[in-house]
């Protein structure tokens, strides 16, 4: 599973394609306080990064995959 | 002296630039559309027109194509205008502009373009 | 406080901002009536844009933020992504107010006060919530600049979304900025790639992030949101709402390449290395590599970018493959740009070559010769590599948006300090011109005080030469001097007639256009009808009728209460309306129109008229009439007491017509100025209220009377006749004297015992007292006289000091012999 949902935290592993986005989608709806692990993330589909921008989804940990780090902390920091 | 039309509705935008214009020694005679500019154009071309686009009964695109269609000396015209928009600046180069500003035009600026436009060389 | 100097330039920005604003306010008032009137719509958004595009002169962010909502909007409204609508106008007017106000204040003050921003940004937020699919003002940098567009609407292609604005660059961080001008220095060209992917791209398989990611060459990238973001519960997980900013030093064809199948969604822009350095503020190495190419001479910055960006701007244009029947006239300007731009260099050679290239492209219809010219020339003068002109006109916009946030750049210090000091104050003289007037409408603009000096010169004139006659009089009788009296009296007849077309010539110019007035009620109409919940259709007539100036000043008041009147009290609720068979929209109209030396102004409506019985019974109440006169007063006569003080007929006070101020102050305000006014009134008809001026109150014709062997005048808007009573058709009604005149009983009243003189009316040798017949408001009244004399016209003077108590007379006359002549107040002495 490359998004793993825990209580109130998911955890991004490797590709996360677009057919995820919905499930994370409904999952955030529900979980206002939510946050998500990026650590373990190393692309994830344009898709998921928008319902985590418009969730304003805190992270808990950034990608460790610095380049994507560098895409993704801008955008979804401003959200918080 | 070099003469410089000034096309524009606004009054306060054309004292202002009349301001500048004068400073630096040009004549500086101004008309308020596009109608009133190709009249004065017509009478006696001007050695440069600074044009705004947005003016009652002919806007400045308007005025440019009129200009260049004259069968007369062709001056270089310059188009001043408040957006940064790149369909604005497109079409004022298809009418006939050869350069675009974007209001307003800070004193350097506008001298330094005048005095290339009029092919004057720096001191 | 020391005086602030007078700036002419911010004097000619208040001044024509208040016409614009005054513009705005009646087209859109217009616009109401006619929503899809496209001309009146875009007069009103050039009124706007001219507005803002002024205000961007100074620095007056509170007033631009405003102004450049409004100018969205309006543009929206305009290309039909909003809708006009009541709101709309509501808010627009809201907005205009403020402006008006800040003009005042920037007037009294000469700048804004910092506390001002709020509001300011409140009112910009209420018009930009009224554009669909935009979001209030969010980005605080927008905020500072004051004018920047704050927000791409989702809904257009990306090919018009203002991306690549150099704004954008200040974004890049300091690490990607180094590292792209590194590059830059090593030969590089860098490309700044805006990318906007379509909303369904999802469904094509593309994943835009993983594009942006793989982009060759890439320096630096961000994630942005060109349109607002949905609540979490309205997010579509399939929709694409994101789009991405990218710097990279990829060459072009290679970039093309990449993004060859999304070019719609793409906008690749060559950024110069000094795009990217005024943003940052220091020069380094790459700006000196810069200069070292640009062109002999010493070459200021704002010369270097002008050169390049006229260069481009060329290349642009001889690009175009159009051919529009202005093709010719535009090489030929191109050809002369190009020459100047040589010239300027110092290399006049080129011009013959250049000839040689606009003739080939003129005759062959291909720009090939030139642009290789031209292309050659870059070359040798290794300017930089010109592209798609879009970059240099942002170019321009990153100039200005540097300059203006970064003071040690010169252009921008004159704004930074002294908020009404244009831009380019030093050294520069903003001098008001003849021409101005002359290129604007074809009318001059004179200080008030100035017409009123030449109106008493005029005045004083009028009276001098009244002399004159008694003088030819004194040369025959004193001095026996016959042909010298009809000397004087020749030049006298000279000078009478300049002297009276002069004083025409005066009224001319003091004449204005009641429109003056008029204006204000399309908005005070709207405002109050929907305050009121009434549906109201104002119809104005007659807007161009002139009168002299101080009458239509004075006529505001009296009409804007009248007004109020038929609003508040007059016209319906739209149920009321329907209920009583009416169409539930009233109907006010305000009429002017010139009759002989008068303006008539009327008032018009088809509300519930007045009831004669609950007037009557009100005044009785109020002790105005007593219980003889309740019983007897006519219906006519019992409307006309809406004119008495104190009484108000609404049973409900409303704050809209003033508490406690009835028709009777329109009456007395009217009556100052020689006006008489008229009620007439159908029970669930409407009411129409007629009010009549004279066209010019600077001259009083007058009928001079005497009395007990005094002279007075007395208007002759008042007089109706002048007649002779024998003395036994005099009949005493109770202690009233009356005659019968044209048909009709008329008391008769001695102006003597009026005026508290003991002596009797003096009768003449046929046994016959002279009487005036005057009108008094409604009433006709034969005043007893002595005698009567010429009419003449004087120019009356009110009194001043204690003699404004003496209410019996409306001022007095410098009569031709310097006597005063005392103007009798008819209504206030009958």
């Amino acid at each position: 599973m490359p998004i793993e949902f825990k209580k109130n935290r998911a955890l991004f592993r490797d590709e996360v394609s677009v057919e995820e986005a919905e499930a994370l989608l409904e999952w955030l709806q529900t979980r206002p306080t939510a946050k998500v692990d990026l650590s373990a993330c190393s692309h994830l589909h344009t898709a998921n990064l928008q319902v985590l921008m418009t969730a304003k989804a805190g992270v808990s940990n950034w990608p460790k995959n610095a380049e994507l780090r560098s895409w993704l902390e801008p955008a979804l920091k401003s959200g918080e | 002296m070099r003469r410089i039309l000034i096309v524009d509705d606004a009054a306060t935008v054309r004292m202002y630039h009349r301001g500048i214009l004068e400073s630096a020694g040009y004549l500086v005679e101004e008309a308020w559309n596009g109608i009133e500019a190709l009249e004065k154009a017509l009478e006696a071309p001007f050695d440069l027109y600074i044009v705004d686009i947005n003016m009652p009964k002919l806007d400045g695109y308007g005025f440019l194509r009129e200009l260049r269609q004259q069968q007369i000396a062709q001056q270089p015209a310059v188009m001043v205008s408040t957006e940064a928009a790149a369909g604005d600046e497109r079409m004022a180069y298809q009418s006939g502009a050869n350069s675009y500003l974007v209001k307003p035009v800070v004193q350097s600026q506008l001298l330094s373009h005048v005095r290339l436009l009029l092919g004057e060389a720096n001191q | 406080m020391s005086p602030v100097p007078p700036n002419p330039l911010l004097e000619q920005f208040i001044s024509e901002s208040r016409d614009l604003l005054e513009a705005s306010g009646k087209k859109l008032m217009q616009l109401e009536d006619a929503p899809d009137d496209q001309v009146i719509l875009n007069e009103l958004f050039r009124c706007v844009h001219t507005l803002k595009g002024n205000s961007g002169l100074f620095t007056f962010p509170e007033m631009t933020r405003v102004l450049h909502a409004g100018e969205d909007l309006l543009g929206m409204v305009r290309s039909g992504q909003a809708i006009y609508s009541r709101e709309l106008a509501d808010r627009l007017l809201d907005a205009m107010d403020y402006v008006g106000l800040l003009c005042g204040e920037i007037e009294a003050t000469d700048g804004i006060d910092a506390s001002r921003a709020l509001e300011s940004q409140h009112l910009a937020d209420a018009l930009r919530k009224l554009m669909p699919n935009l979001i209030p003002n969010q980005d605080a940098a927008a905020v500072r600049d004051g004018d920047s567009p704050v927000v791409a609407n989702a809904q257009t292609s990306p090919a018009d979304n203002p991306s690549a604005d150099l704004k954008q660059f200040a974004a890049i961080p300091a690490v990607a900025r180094k590292s792209a001008l590194e590059r830059c220095r090593q030969g590089d060209q860098l490309h700044w790639i805006s990318y906007r992917p379509q909303r369904e791209c999802f469904f094509h398989g593309d994943d835009p992030l993983n594009s942006a990611r793989q982009t060759p060459g890439l320096i630096w990238g961000r994630i942005l949101a060109p349109g607002p973001l949905p609540p979490l519960s309205e997010l579509d997980t399939y929709s694409c709402l994101l789009g991405f900013d990218l710097l990279t030093n990829a060459p072009r064809e290679e970039l093309d390449q990449y993004y060859r199948y999304l070019p719609d969604q793409v906008e690749i822009i060559a950024v110069p290395a000094q795009w990217l350095e005024k943003g940052h503020g220091d020069a380094d190495g790459a700006s000196k590599a810069l200069s070292r190419a640009i062109p002999s001479g010493s070459f200021s910055e704002d010369d270097e970018a002008a050169f390049n960006w006229i260069l481009a701007a060329q290349r642009q244009i001889l690009l175009l493959d159009d051919r529009p029947a202005w093709h010719a006239g535009r090489l030929k300007a191109i050809a002369e740009v190009l020459a100047n731009l040589s010239q300027a260099v110092g290399e006049t050679s080129t011009r013959s070559d250049i000839q040689t290239a606009l003739a080939e492209a003129l005759s062959t219809g291909h720009n090939t010769l030139l642009l290789a010219w031209l292309d050659a020339w870059i070359v040798t003068r290794k300017t930089i590599q010109p592209v798609a002109g879009l970059s240099w006109a942002r170019g321009t916009d990153g100039i200005m948006a540097a300059a203006k946030t970064d003071s040690n750049l010169d252009v921008g210090s004159a704004t930074a300090g002294d908020p009404s000091k244009a831009p380019a104050d030093e050294g520069v003289r903003f001098g008001r011109r003849a021409e101005d007037s002359l290129t604007g409408t074809r009318s001059l603009k004179v200080d008030q005080t100035k017409i009123d000096r030449l109106m008493n010169l005029i005045g004083e004139l009028v009276v001098e030469k009244n002399a004159l006659p008694y003088l030819a009089q004194r040369a025959e009788v004193q001095f026996g001097s016959r042909e010298l009296s009809r000397e004087i009296k020749g030049q006298y007849s000279v000078i009478n007639r300049i002297a009276d077309e002069m004083q025409d010539a005066i009224m001319q110019v003091r004449m204005m256009a009641v429109s003056f007035v008029f204006q204000r009620f399309p908005r005070l109409v709207r405002d109050t009808s929907r305050k009121l919940g009434k549906e109201v259709q104002l119809v104005l007539e007659g807007e161009q009728t002139e009168a002299d100036k101080n009458i239509i000043e004075s006529l505001a008041d009296p009409l804007i209460h009248i007004v109020r009147n038929s609003l508040d009290h007059g016209l319906e609720s739209p149920e009321v309306r329907l209920a009583a068979g009416k169409p539930a929209t009233g109907k006010l109209t305000i009429r002017a129109a010139q009759e002989a030396d008068r303006v008539v102004i009327e008032i018009v409506d088809d509300g519930k008229g007045i009831d004669p019985a609950v007037i009557k019974q009100k005044a009785y109440e109020k002790g105005i009439i007593d219980e003889a006169t309740l019983e007897r007063i006519s219906d006519q006569e019992a409307i006309n007491l809406i004119f008495a003080a104190g009484l108000s007929t609404a049973a409900v006070i409303s704050d809209l017509s003033g508490r406690g101020v009835g028709m009777d102050v329109v009456r007395s305000a009217v009556e100052k100025i020689n006006g008489t006014v008229v009620i007439e009134s159908e029970l669930g008809k409407g009411t129409s209220i007629r009010i009549s001026l004279p066209l010019s109150m600077a001259v009083t014709q007058v009928m001079v009377i005497e009395s007990d062997g005094q002279l007075f005048g007395v208007p002759m808007d008042h007089v109706i006749e002048t007649v002779r009573v024998t003395r036994d058709s005099i009949h005493a009604i109770k202690q009233t004297k009356t005659a019968v005149l044209r048909g009709r009983i008329v008391p008769l009243k001695s102006l003597n015992t009026l005026l508290g003189i003991a002596a009797i009316p003096r009768l003449n040798s046929d046994d016959e007292l002279a009487v005036l017949l005057v009108q008094a408001g409604n009433a006709e009244l034969g005043l007893i006289v002595d005698g009567f004399q010429e009419t003449m016209g004087v120019i009356q003077k009110p009194f001043s000091g204690f003699l404004t108590g003496l209410s019996a007379y409306s001022g007095s006359a410098l009569m031709g012999d310097g006597s005063v002549l005392m103007i009798l107040n008819i209504r206030e002495i009958v």
